[in-house]
């Protein structure tokens, strides 16, 4: 019961962190409330804006292509599988210890953890368009850009967008830690205990995981929108 | 805050001065001259002088990942032969899985802190938690994937529907359950470089400890890959022990 | 095919009878029920076919004995207990089960797989073990092949595992359904033979559901004819079915051809057949051209030392002092002397060929058939007494 209590009465401060400002725990400034978050989280989702962009120039191109023709299976999957085991933070440190901190070389970093989920589930998708639908394409005399863009996209759109929200979704939390190379992510409100309090830090990972929900539900819908609407009678007609 | 990690450019003095970043303790701990102390990429050295200090926190991480990754597998393999049976399930747990794997380990990990504290539950509980979803959906997707005639054999010869389960769908599901279980293993131990923040120590730990040493970074960094690839190669052999029928080529 | 003759009889007293009592099954939401008020009885050690058009309900039927099928209405007895009396569970490890994809767990070896119920029953090692064996060899499977898997195995071989495994804890009923209808005509005919062999060892109690009628006659020693909606249109022996159909459906399902459908209910073993010239390698030819001076077929066939036909010696190979080891003509089509007269027919005209040998179990000759032997045979007094003797005959062999 005194468990239960201690932790609803965290919450609650966290709660109050999030909404309210107060004296920092070392003094003299004030800190929490929404003005005082904002900058945080905004700086985080710029990074990761920006990440996810470059990530998605650099693979969704090179998915689509090698999708098409159906060359270069081994790499594209095996590229996917190791993305995997490799730990991000050191990807990230790494990164800002060679070639400096800035919300560039960040991005790039992060950009970087967002190349295998891209690429492998743009390529994936791209196989396992029907087959048909391509050969009725060229047999009409479209161009190869062409069938890519108005016969392949369409129909491997929902599949590419699940891994760009996987994509998303891992850049996003991986930048919390950019922090730790200077950039003012949410991450200094989690690693700052004295200064914020126990409130403080709690109420940094209420926000970052309201925040990434939010971006996962957004993608969501993004997702809904992109898929053709014949695909989803299919869907539903299948199901049934 | 933490302090900044050095800028591009650094002091190549190779005599007696700290390369800017570096904590000052860092270079008091170690011999200031050449690599080391110029922060060059990797310092051989240096690696081969200090190698110890990575074993401990090498099994601790084994550790968090080995508990993480059974814990998650056993309670996702429960809950997948549960929703077989009842389909009413299955819209709420992939629902709950997939809930939980979108938060952010770090906020994961200090949304549990008021619960749980520093220390290793903090660590597993997230990361079993992230296991739950490919697991759970690989073995819905291999059960589904069982030939019915067999199952149908297999009733029909008088098995109840418990040694069906265990005797016949499970092992034939196991290709992908375990395909999930690879995928499952592999991202834990990268996610897991994270469980210092949490207080569990594991890989994470030196890694933090000294942020700007490049050689420091590209160790842990290695060491977490093999560990990857090591426990990827288990998980494929026991595979190939558990599933001879497939290797079996028509005679 | 091989076995023990001593089993037979230990066997055949376990067999049960089968006995449907208005048996009826409706599944829920449909306005007509799917089996309607069946009522059959089985006698133990006979084989039972099902036929009927696709929806007749046969296998329903079928599937409401180890109730795999729960029965709506009415009874169904195995020997004397009706099969509501204990757990589907342990009342389907009494019963035999032989399915059309056959179902055989492909992650297991096929020993294990035809291991199954008897150690769901709890048998020791070593009796699961030696009965293994003695599957294996009763159902003409090299034992080495206990150790492969499901997927090394020919469509053929899968099939008798699943016959082997379904026999395996010596039930007192078979249930088959469709059990060769996934294999080729030629392999189809085969299997058939074999089983109809391995039957007359076993005695089992059988109940055989097929769609095809001429399989239905081949192997049955009673047919129960359904028709849509699960109702019994005739229940009989085959001859019976063939010479007295009880009405009009029943005989648009039996075919037009009934006459030539005769020829199922006779055997090659039934007739005499024409000697055969033999021919061994190495011998003089002259004393082969003796022999064919008195034969009724224009060539010797060479066999082996074990009798068994290798080929037809034409002309040229006669001209030598010796037979030649490599006989010109080949020896097909080979009929098996258990082979049902239609089926003979149908080979030899496939082949386009007036005469073939005939070979027993061990595939040593037995003697020459011809058309000309069965078509005299049809027309004489003979055999006007076999079919009379057939209706009266409850078993094929």
């Amino acid at each position: 019961m005194i468990l239960l209590a201690n932790v609803f009465d965290s919450f609650v401060g966290a709660f109050d962190f999030i909404l309210h400002s107060r004296e920092a725990v070392t003094g003299g400034a004030q800190v929490g409330g929404p003005a005082y978050i904002w900058p945080f989280a905004r700086t985080q989702l710029e990074v990761s804006a920006v990440a996810l962009g470059g990530a998605l120039a650099v693979a969704l191109p090179i998915g689509l292509v090698l999708g098409h023709l159906g060359k270069g299976e081994y790499f594209a999957v095996g590229f996917g599988n190791a993305g995997r085991a490799v730990p991000e933070i050191a990807v990230v440190f790494l990164f800002a210890a060679l070639a400096g901190i800035g919300l560039v070389n960040v991005a790039v970093a992060l950009g970087i953890l967002g190349l295998p989920p891209i690429l492998t589930n743009t390529f994936v998708a791209m196989r396992q368009v029907d087959r048909t639908a391509v050969d009725a394409a060229e047999g009409v005399g479209m161009r190869p850009w062409e069938v890519i863009l108005r016969v392949e996209l369409p129909l491997a759109a929902p599949t590419i967008m699940a891994g760009i929200r996987t994509a998303a979704i891992n850049i996003f939390a991986t930048a919390t830690i950019a922090s730790f190379v200077g950039l003012s992510t949410l991450g200094d409100l989690i690693t700052g205990r004295n200064v914020y309090g126990d409130d403080g830090v709690v109420a940094g990972a209420i926000v970052i995981a309201l925040l990434a929900a939010a971006i996962e539900v957004a993608l969501a819908g993004v997702q809904w929108l992109v898929t053709p609407r014949g695909v989803k009678l299919q869907r539903a007609t299948r199901s049934a | 805050m933490i302090a900044p990690v050095a800028n591009g450019v650094l002091a190549t003095d190779a005599a007696n001065r700290c390369a800017p970043g570096l904590p000052e303790s860092f270079c008091h701990q170690h011999e200031v001259t050449g690599c080391v102390g110029g922060n060059g990429l990797f310092c051989f050295d240096w690696a081969a002088d200090n190698f110890d200090r990575y074993v401990g926190p090498f099994f601790r991480h084994l550790e968090i990942v080995a508990i993480s990754v059974v814990a998650g597998f056993a309670i996702a393999l429960a809950l997948a032969v549960l929703s077989h049976r009842h389909r009413a399930l299955v819209p709420p747990v992939l629902g709950a899985t997939g809930v939980l794997y979108t938060i952010p380990s770090v906020a994961f990990f200090f949304l549990l802190l008021p619960i749980t504290g520093f220390g290793l539950a903090t660590a597993v509980i997230p990361l079993s938690a992230y296991t739950l979803q490919i697991i759970y959906r690989n073995t819905l997707v291999g059960l589904a994937n069982v030939p019915p005639d067999a199952k149908d054999a297999g009733l029909g010869m008088g098995m109840s529907e418990n040694q069906l389960m265990w005797r016949v769908e499970l092992p034939l599901a196991a290709p992908e359950v375990i395909a999930g279980l690879r995928i499952a293993t592999v991202s834990t131990v990268a996610i897991a470089t994270l469980a210092f923040l949490a207080g569990a120590g594991g890989l994470g730990q030196p890694l933090y400890e000294q942020l700007g040493f490049k050689t420091n970074i590209i160790i842990v960094g290695v060491l977490t890959i093999a560990m990857a690839l090591f426990l990827d190669l288990i998980v494929v052999l026991a595979q190939r022990f558990i599933t001879p029928w497939r290797r079996a080529r028509p005679g | 095919m091989s076995g023990d003759a001593t089993n037979g009889a230990a066997e055949a007293a376990q067999a049960l009878s089968v006995a449907f009592r208005k048996a009826t099954k409706v599944y829920p939401g449909a306005d007509r029920p799917a089996v309607n008020e069946l009522e059959v009885e089985v006698p133990a050690g006979e084989i039972c076919v099902f036929v009927g058009p696709s929806g007749c309900g046969k296998t329903t039927a079928m599937r409401m004995v180890n109730r795999m099928v729960e029965i709506t209405e009415g009874d169904i007895l195995v020997g004397d207990r009706s099969v509501r009396d204990r757990s589907p569970s342990d009342l389907r490890r009494e019963i035999g089960y032989v399915i059309q994809q056959t179902g055989l767990f492909p992650h297991r070896m096929i020993g294990d797989n035809i291991a199954t119920v008897p150690r769901l029953l709890g048998w020791d090692h070593d009796r699961v073990a030696s009965r293994v064996r003695e599957l294996m060899k009763l159902i003409s499977l090299d034992a080495d092949l206990a150790d492969r898997y499901p997927s090394q195995l020919s469509g053929g071989q899968q099939q008798r595992v699943g016959v082997a495994r379904a026999l395996a804890a010596d039930p007192g009923v078979m249930l088959m359904d469709e059990p060769f209808g996934a294999v080729d005509p030629i392999n189809r005919e085969r299997l058939q033979n074999e089983f109809l062999r391995l039957q007359a060892e076993v005695r089992k109690t059988i109940l055989f559901v097929t769609h095809d009628i001429d399989e239905a006659i081949k192997m049955g020693d009673r047919v129960a004819i359904l028709r849509e909606g699960g109702i019994l249109a005739q229940y009989a022996t085959p001859a019976e079915l063939l010479m007295a159909p009880a009405d009009d459906f029943v005989e648009d399902f039996v075919g037009a051809d009934r006459a030539l459908k005769r020829l199922a209910l006779l055997r090659v073993s039934d007739i005499d057949l024409w000697e055969a010239p033999l021919a061994y390698v190495g011998q003089p030819t002259a004393e082969v051209r003796t022999k064919l001076e008195r034969a009724e077929v224009p060539h010797a066939l060479l066999v082996d030392s074990e009798r068994r036909p290798l080929g037809w010696l034409s002309e040229s190979d006669l001209q030598n002092e010796m037979v030649p080891a490599r006989p010109d003509i080949s020896p097909e089509p080979v009929l098996d002397r258990d082979d049902v007269m239609r089926d003979a027919l149908s080979d030899l005209l496939q082949a386009e060929t007036m005469y073939a040998p005939v070979v027993d179990a061990q595939r040593r000759i037995d003697g020459i058939l011809s058309v000309e032997i069965i078509s005299e045979f049809l027309g004489s007094t003979e055999a006007l007494a076999e079919e009379h003797l057939a209706v009266e005959r409850p078993t094929a062999e």
